[in-house]
């Protein structure tokens, strides 16, 4: 077995991260494994396995656009059952921020954000949306106020 | 005479773009039961709680911070019809009301536009203001056709029930919200085993999502349901372009009809499968309109 290498820098970083401070209460009980549908459904997906390496700050393996936390179901379930209140989704969505200001995130994430900062909405209204709106007798979409959703996150 | 009911529809982005049908069966069933729906055309995406979330909470927390305010300011509650922006709505409440630091740090940055966050909106998904504030007893007197005999399979979704310390809507692991309301419309909701999985969207994998999809059908098939029932346009996704892509990659064809709550309200109170959008969705529901008598085509289309 390799030697792990332990790096607690790295904790100091997540905790920054709003909801990245709850992974110093995981005690490895493994309760998030046992209702995770992303474990189930695959081989490599662990969310006992990415606090782990969380906790020992192997951000090598965590922090990249092609990281196992991206499998990730963000369904909530590891947050229900958790008895320590670690929130295991919210670590792994603070895992995810630190991709961002790394600038290591799936393709597929930047689009959809700056659609969504350019238009205010995360669906790009296309020409036949507004006439499919009319046909089902519905008023068209207005603009919404994106002005200020870009003033706010500036 | 019932208590009126006047709440600001939190419409958010699938359903006005991607899925305008449940808008529709939204606004034609909450007329039939007086619930007024009072448009505000300041809201902006929730923000979404899978992708913009993953690329800065803080930023994510600000927006929805301001969707909250701009309801405050006009002195409305929120209904939302996604679970999606339930949870960051909720969500948002939850995390700017534990911690008073980061509701200033928000605050903060509202003052920029003028607004600022309280904290005194309510925000409900709009089946738990059906529970909760129109009543079981006022939907079913707004019923003339009720779906005796429709066997639903229920697809509760993630973010409407979890995590339950949040959300305060129903026990994530024996939730009878849904079964309740489908009872109300005189169908039978059916229990399966995988009534809870997650329809799989968030799950940035090629194979994973289709493969959690795949489960859930073949588990309602498996209780024989007639059609399936839900509440969030994200899984309504997964479920309806899902049996496309099942029967093309995985080689199954389960054909049933997936449809959102208020459809299904619509269709009980007399709309005919056109007048709530269901001729939109890619697998019909000829065979439901069959079994609730009603199976003749409506003279016209709805404008």
């Amino acid at each position: 077995m390799t030697q792990r290498k332990l790096d607690f820098s790295f904790r100091e970083k997540l905790n920054k991260i709003v909801g990245g401070n709850h992974h110093n209460y995981c005690y490895q009980c493994g309760s998030c494994v046992a209702v995770c549908p992303a474990a189930r459904f695959s081989d490599d997906f662990n969310p006992r396995e990415i606090l782990l390496k969380t906790l020992l700050g192997e951000e090598e393996d965590l922090i990249r656009s092609d990281s196992i936390i991206w499998k990730c179901t963000n369904c909530y379930s590891c947050y229900e059952r958790c008895p320590q209140d670690v929130r295991p989704v919210e670590v792994i969505i603070a895992l995810k921020n630190l991709c961002a200001e790394q600038g290591v995130l799936p393709g597929d994430i930047n689009k959809f954000s700056e659609t969504l900062i350019k238009t205010g909405r995360s669906v790009i209204i296309t020409s036949t949306v507004n006439r499919r709106r009319q046909e089902l007798g519905l008023p068209d979409l207005k603009d919404v106020n994106v002005k200020e959703l870009q003033t706010i996150i500036e | 005479m019932a208590k009126q009911i006047s709440v600001a529809p939190f419409w958010g982005c699938m359903i006005p773009v991607k899925y305008p049908q449940m808008e529709l069966s939204v606004r034609k069933t909450m007329e039939q039961i007086d619930v007024e729906l009072v448009d505000l055309d300041q809201f902006t995406c929730c923000p979404d709680p899978i992708y913009f979330k993953a690329r800065d909470k803080i930023q994510w927390l600000t927006i929805a911070a301001r969707n909250l305010a701009v309801a405050e300011e006009a002195g409305q509650d929120i209904v939302t019809m996604c679970s999606g922006c339930t949870s960051t709505l909720l969500e948002a409440k939850f995390m700017l009301a534990e911690d008073s630091k980061l509701k200033n740090q928000v605050n903060e940055k509202l003052k920029k536009i003028n607004k600022e966050y309280k904290g005194t909106v309510k925000v409900k998904h709009i089946v738990v203001m059906l529970r909760d504030d129109v009543g079981v007893q006022r939907i079913k007197e707004s019923i003339n056709r009720p779906l005796i005999g429709v066997k639903v399979g229920i697809h509760y979704g993630c973010h409407l029930l979890k995590p339950s310390q949040i959300m305060h809507i129903d026990d994530a692991d024996y939730p009878s919200l849904l079964e309740n309301l489908i009872q109300a419309l005189g169908a039978t909701p059916l229990t399966h085993r995988e009534k809870l999985l997650c329809c799989g969207k968030g799950c940035m994998d090629d194979e994973m999502p289709l493969e959690m999809t795949y489960e859930v059908f073949d588990s309602m098939e498996s209780v024989g349901v007639d059609c399936m029932g839900l509440i969030c346009p994200t899984c309504f996704n997964s479920f309806d372009m899902g049996q496309i892509l099942i029967a093309r990659k995985m080689n199954r064809e389960f054909n049933l009809p997936v449809i959102y709550f208020c459809q299904l309200l619509g269709l009980a109170q007399g709309f005919a499968p056109e007048e709530v959008g269901l001729h939109l969705h890619r697998i019909k529901v000829d065979r439901i309109m069959e079994m609730i008598g009603a199976s003749e085509k409506p003279l016209e289309m709805v404008a």
